[in-house]
């Protein structure tokens, strides 16, 4: 679907990367008799970090009226991913990366395809694009960075907050930074756009006007009509073209493979525990005197 | 000098604050010096640990850095960097991993194109930059990495070696845990040898889990090498701007608590209530409520409410979250998988209330409750009533 | 600051008339909801009349939404009205359905939740043609004038935005009103007290018990001992597939001799005749054997919550001529009779299966209760202040004639004018109180709601007293003798009401709302011409707790309400006079406020600093 675009200055063109990624929520999750992730039996739903990342865009559509597209590298079935994305941004373009030598991509080789695919977005130059902090499944969150380097977009992570000065160009964002041993910071900067947003999982989408909330109404009602007929909006583009090198994607162009994958083993017992019945008052009550014990009578602050 | 001298050496990205390193770079620098001795010896080679530090007034901190293990550290002190921006920090380690002149002040680098293997931690700062520096690197990199071996590899891939079976030598076999906690994956990063699409991938680079790794002993006999850098910046490459640093209090506090009370998956007859329960429990014994990773993930349809106050991150005991010592731990519902036991192994006193006997947790605590939360929670409440010390220990 | 022409304060069906309204006026407005979706905060007895008055016009809910009797959800054409007196197991029971017909196109019984949430559909479309609309999760939190012209109004969720006008619709407990110092808060002598519950009956079950039509409804009034002698009275209405059953009472009635709000719904599902309308076929759950293995129990556990489940949704669509119809064509089951065997045969594996027990008994879906104006004591005389106008309950405009009540569609009436009202003003361009306030005021005026407010009427009467004529005089004519003898009359009739009426309504007012005619007059009724009613079983009435865990809610985990006076005599009473048990007293005699199982009624409003929770927080109903 092409739109004729004047961009003036002061237009908006926004993407979301997202994943197909298994629903680990309970009575949906499947796992193996071993502990191990049921594929078959699990359903894949739109990842749950890349949905808030469409809400992310979707506020940039809301408070600025951005263009949003929404694109994924996956086989066909993750197009659920972007009508669901879609329903979620009121995506006014919808990308599906897929073809059969994109198989077996690392962080790397699959940051290569979005990279091309977010340069193929209609309507102009994309000022921002958004990613979810990681995959639920693959859970590296190196992906976006990436894609962001190899787009030479401003990096900016951890993001809970962002705004947008349409006139000068610049986006103003809130990071939230943990350190592990250090108590948490909350950093504001000030990038000039284009940059890559990976937001945080905090980040919560809020509206403080009148004018937007009415807006947020309208882009909902738009966004469930379209969702319906996600299709028409909706471009499946292979390695022709997305125009890129076959060495760079897929197996061929992944420096990292999987070796192997085994169960990590039972650490040895650190500590001999004594097995009591849970519904035999006397141990109980024995339990909750060690327990006052520990808590310590002798520790006084 | 062996054959490939091409890359070489182990760099390892430090990060620190308010001029202390964080313990992960204390924990990389450790396991990257037990890593290295063992290359050494079984290679007969001398490469190095070197460390990399960014920042403003960090030269008393690199000092610091040999004392843990570094034989060189790369010091670049500049105003510019005083706090992590992306863009520029990674401009800069990516010449510096390109530096053969850097090389040279501590090694023989006649043919030094690249490190050989390169550490970051895995935390706000390091997943995203060890990202954005391997992709400026064109190299491989895995994440979250908590066991790291050397070895040389007999490897058969359909593209890497076109099925033919062929060694690797000083492969660096980084293994992560999945979402389960029960699986490891080992990532390799490997050069491609099939001549259709023959490509050298170096660093071979991961990020660590804090927490997992213990670090060197100070040693102030340690001697090395420290070397300045003098970056070259582009005006674009500066255009991120900080405004404003605010620390925040995080709703969890663990370190205050004596006691923790965690729990997983267990809950899922019925969450609302069980969590309650535990909430309740927690309450008698004036004791912090953490859970176990997946229930950070939001598995199970609760009230507003109680999702927003216990399936957060924050809550979350574990090497992808807090690692702590109370002096009593009660862990409900939980399993016991290898990432949770180790954020807390060290509590004085652990007690376990779990249905099933064969939980992997049960060689982990003192005491192993069998039984189902809803019923032996009212009984501990009960008990714990009861046998409320009358004299009150003051905070 | 962002401006608005219009903003409506409080999305109940008062409200969002009003943006329909200014909307097909082509004016720009918005409404402002604290709730987080339309109709989570609203509910009501519920009936929602349309109007036929004798003289002057009123703007009936379906000359504001078109297509309202077709496509609006709501629940069943009021076609039956009986009032019994009742005293223990007797109940006499007259006819009163003329006087639920006098001068009404009709009467459906509805359910606000659902039932607003289409209003907000077809007034917020209105609305966002216009370039307004709905705007929900916000709370309004101050209003204030910069120049006269026009209110800033600020929220606790929103940058402040400035409006022309405003209009009112938040409520019996109206922050507006209380913000902005337009009136004082009601007192008891001015309010109702009502407490509902809903109750689960399947539609066909409804319909053969209350001896209906699939197009018809019954609506059941009490009144005698199931008061527990306080001034008002029961009343049950059938919805499509549920009950509304409740009580309304004088507060001042339940400040003399306070009774808490469950005790007196209790009272009334304990009236054997309400006890007999409300009963079903219920499953009930036997205790697992605990000798089984884990995981038997387990999978025992589930497979009967599930089977109860399948049994419970089929056997509703069995009752319901629409579910069978649509179970069938969409293929599951070839014929009704097929579906009553499925049902049959999952009714059989439970009990054989799994010793589930089929027992007689009810089922409580929701419990409620909400505040009533009673538009006789306390409707705004001058419903406005500067440029805000006041509708419906925010004007205490309750119109109460005898038995029956009216409030959702006095704000409705009151909602198209001041609309209209407001839309004048936008076309002159002048929010003065002379232009606008006061034209609305004596549109209000012209209302016959405010008629049946300040006056009584005389044809009403003789249906009374027509629906009465079996009554002994002497139960009467103790009391009322010469009155009854002047009204039997219908010359003197119209003399003395004209009469009456210049005397003042409210001169009457003690003599009809009296015990006497609430409870002991009824009580006599029943006790000298009752039947006998027997209850075939005892309800299982659940207990307050269970009641308030059943609702929903989004706490806001700080207190919305502030209590005042600790020590009065009044928060005393409000220990016993919350629906919700919010208020206890502790040992040095102060009374202490637990505000998580708040419905918002706003029966504590009086002497405390009241306020519903900040936007989205606070009780969600299902129903209302």
């Amino acid at each position: 679907m092409t739109t004729t675009t004047t961009t003036t200055t002061n237009d908006l063109n926004v993407a979301v990367i997202v994943k197909l990624e298994p629903d680990f929520s309970e009575g949906n999750v499947s796992y193996n008799a071993d502990g191990t992730l049921n594929r078959a039996e699990t359903k894949s739903i739109l990842g749950p970090h890349s949905a808030i990342a469409s809400s992310a865009a979707f506020y940039a559509k809301v408070k600025y009226g951005a263009r949003v597209a929404v694109g994924t590298m996956g086989p066909p079935i993750a197009e659920s991913a972007l009508q669901q994305a879609q329903l979620l941004c009121d995506a006014d373009e919808l990308h599906l990366y897929s073809d059969r030598i994109f198989a077996g991509a690392d962080t790397l080789a699959t940051a290569e395809v979005l990279r091309a695919g977010v340069s193929k977005v209609e309507g102009g130059k994309v000022n921002i694009v958004f990613s979810g902090h990681r995959a639920s499944d693959g859970e590296t969150g190196q992906t976006g960075p990436q894609t962001a380097w190899k787009l030479g977009y401003t990096f900016l992570g951890n993001v809970v907050d962002y705004n947008v000065d349409l006139e000068s160009r610049l986006v103003r964002a809130k990071r939230l930074i943990s350190l592990q041993g250090f108590y948490d910071i909350i950093e504001e900067v000030e990038a000039p756009l284009p940059v890559f947003i990976s937001i945080d999982p905090s980040y919560k989408a809020f509206f403080n006007t009148v004018s937007q909330r009415l807006a947020f109404e309208k882009y909902q009602k738009e966004a469930k009509l379209r969702a319906e007929n996600y299709k028409q909006f909706l471009k499946v583009l292979n390695t022709q073209q997305l125009g890129i090198d076959p060495k760079l994607v897929g197996l061929p162009g992944s420096p990292t493979i999987v070796y192997k994958v085994e169960r990590i083993p039972k650490a040895k017992a650190s500590r001999k525990a004594e097995v009591i019945d849970g519904a035999n008052g006397e141990q109980i009550a024995r339990v909750v005197s060690n327990m006052y014990e520990a808590l310590g009578g002798m520790v006084i602050k | 000098m062996k054959a490939s001298s091409k890359y070489q050496h182990l760099y390892v990205v430090v990060e620190h604050e308010d001029g202390m390193p964080v313990p992960v770079s204390l924990e990389m620098l450790g396991e990257a010096r037990r890593l290295m001795d063992g290359f050494n010896k079984k290679y007969s080679s001398d490469e190095k640990v070197v460390a990399v530090v960014l920042g403003h007034n960090v030269r008393k901190l690199c000092e610091e850095l040999i004392f843990y293990g570094a034989d060189a550290v790369i010091c670049v002190d500049s105003p510019e960097l005083q706090h992590r921006r992306n863009l520029i920090d990674t401009k800069v380690i990516s010449q510096i991993a390109r530096s053969r002149e850097l090389v040279a002040k501590f090694s023989n680098a006649s043919e030094f194109i690249k490190p050989r293997y390169m550490f970051f931690a895995a935390d706000s700062i390091g997943r995203h930059m060890s990202s954005t520096v391997l992709a400026e690197l064109e190299s491989g990199l895995a994440s979250d990495i908590n066991k790291l071996v050397i070895e040389d590899l007999e490897i058969k891939h359909e593209h890497k070696t076109k099925g033919q079976s062929m060694k690797y030598e000083k492969t660096l076999e980084m293994y992560r845990p999945d979402f389960s906690g029960f699986l490891w994956t080992t990532i390799l990063c490997l050069d491609n040898r099939n001549p259709a699409n023959e490509r050298e991938y170096h660093p071979q680079a991961c990020s660590i889990i804090p927490g997992v790794f213990a670090p060197s002993e100070r040693d102030t006999s340690r001697r090395g090498t420290v070397v300045e850098y003098i970056p070259e910046f582009d005006e674009k490459d500066l255009r991120v701007r900080v405004l404003d640093r605010k620390i925040v209090k995080s709703a969890v506090d663990f370190d205050s608590h004596k006691a923790v009370v965690s729990f997983g998956k267990g809950v899922k007859d019925s969450p609302e209530q069980n969590i309650k329960l535990i909430a309740e429990l927690a309450k008698e014994i004036e004791a912090e409520v953490g859970v176990s990773l997946p229930i950070s993930k939001k598995p199970f349809s609760v009230s507003e409410s109680t999702n927003s106050t216990y399936m957060i991150p924050d809550r979350v005991i574990g090497t992808s979250g807090r690692k702590i010592a109370p002096l009593l731990y009660i862990a409900v519902g939980i399993s016991g998988a290898m990432q949770h036991i180790a954020g807390m192994k060290e509590s004085g006193f652990i007690v376990a209330i779990n249905p099933d006997e064969n939980s992997p947790i049960k060689d982990e605590c003192d005491v192993f409750i069998k039984g189902r939360m809803e019923d032996v929670i009212p009984l501990l409440l009960e008990e714990l009533r009861k046998q409320r010390p009358t004299i009150e220990v003051k905070k | 600051m962002e401006h608005y022409d219009v903003a409506i304060i409080g999305g109940g069906s008062a409200g969002l008339a009003a943006l329909k309204r200014l909307s097909d006026l082509n004016k720009q407005a918005i409404l402002i909801e604290a709730g987080k979706k339309v109709g989570s905060k609203n509910i009501s007895g519920g009936i929602l009349y349309s109007k036929k008055p004798k003289h002057g016009k009123t703007y009936n809910v379906e000359d504001i939404y078109p297509g309202f009797l077709q496509d609006a959800p709501i629940e069943r054409k009021i076609t039956q009205y009986m009032l019994h007196a009742t005293s223990n197991d007797k109940i006499f029971t007259m006819d009163l359905t003329a006087a639920h017909e006098y001068q009404a196109n009709f009467g459906y019984s509805v359910l606000l939740n659902r039932l607003n949430r289409w209003f907000a559909k077809q007034a917020g479309e209105s609305a966002e043609r216009q370039g307004g609309g709905i705007v929900s999760g916000v709370h309004v939190r101050s209003l204030s004038w910069q120049d006269e012209k026009k209110v800033i109004i600020e929220t606790d969720e929103l940058e402040p935005f400035e409006a022309k006008a405003v209009i009112a619709a938040d409520g019996v407990n109206s922050e507006v009103a209380e913000m902005t110092g337009a009136r004082a808060k009601f007192t008891p002598e001015q309010l109702y007290q009502g407490v509902k519950v809903i109750v689960k009956l399947p539609e066909e079950i409804i319909e053969q018990r209350f001896g209906i039509g699939p197009d018809e409804g019954a609506a059941h009034l009490f009144a005698g001992d199931v008061t527990l002698n306080h001034i008002g009275g029961g009343f049950l209405y059938t919805n499509l597939d549920t009950l509304s059953v409740g009580a309304v009472y004088h507060y001042d009635s339940l400040m003399e001799r306070p009774s808490e709000p469950y005790t007196l719904i209790n009272t009334l599902l304990q009236n054997p005749l309400v006890t007999e309308f409300i009963k079903d076929q219920v499953a009930i759950k036997e205790e697992i054997d605990k000798n089984l293995p884990k995981e038997e129990q387990l999978r025992t556990r589930f497979a009967v919550s599930k089977l109860i489940k399948t049994w419970n949704e089929l056997r509703d669509i069995y009752y319901s001529r629409d579910g069978r119809k649509k179970l069938v064509e969409s293929g599951k089951y070839k014929s009704e009779e097929e579906i009553r065997a499925r049902l049959d045969y999952v009714q059989n594996e439970l009990a054989t299966k799994y010793d589930t027990k089929f027992v007689t008994d009810y089922i409580e879906l929701e419990y409620g209760a909400k505040l009533v104006p009673d538009g006789k004591r306390c409707a705004m005389k001058k419903p406005y202040y500067k440029n805000i106008l006041f509708i419906g309950d925010a004007a205490g405009r309750g119109v109460f004639i005898g038995p029956r009540i009216e409030g959702l569609n006095v704000g409705i009436d009151d909602a198209v004018r001041a609309a209209d009202a407001v839309a004048r003003s936008i076309d002159r361009n002048d929010f003065s109180t002379h232009y606008m306030g006061e034209f609305y005021s004596q549109s209000i005026e012209d209302s016959p709601y405010t008629r049946d407010m300040k006056e009584i009427d005389k044809d009403y009467l003789k249906i009374f007293l027509d629906a009465a004529r079996d009554v002994p005089k002497d139960i009467i004519g103790q009391r009322y003798g010469v009155v009854f003898k002047l009204m039997s009359s219908g010359t003197l009739r119209g003399l003395a009401v004209g009469f009456a009426n210049i005397l003042g309504y409210d001169r009457l007012l003690p003599l009809v709302e009296s015990e006497d005619t609430y409870v002991q007059v009824p009580i006599e009724l029943a006790e000298k011409m009752g039947r006998h009613v027997r209850a075939t079983y005892e309800p299982t009435i659940p207990t307050i707790a269970l009641r308030i865990a059943q609702l929903k809610y989004d706490d806001d985990r700080i207190s919305h309400i502030k209590v005042l006076h600790p020590n009065s005599e009044f928060m005393k009473k409000i220990v016993t006079l919350c629906p919700t048990l919010c208020y206890s007293m502790e040992r040095g005699g102060e009374v202490t406020l637990q505000h998580e199982a708040c419905i918002e009624c706003g029966t504590c409003a009086k002497e405390t600093e009241w306020h519903h929770p900040r936007g989205e927080k606070g009780v969600i109903y299902q129903y209302g």
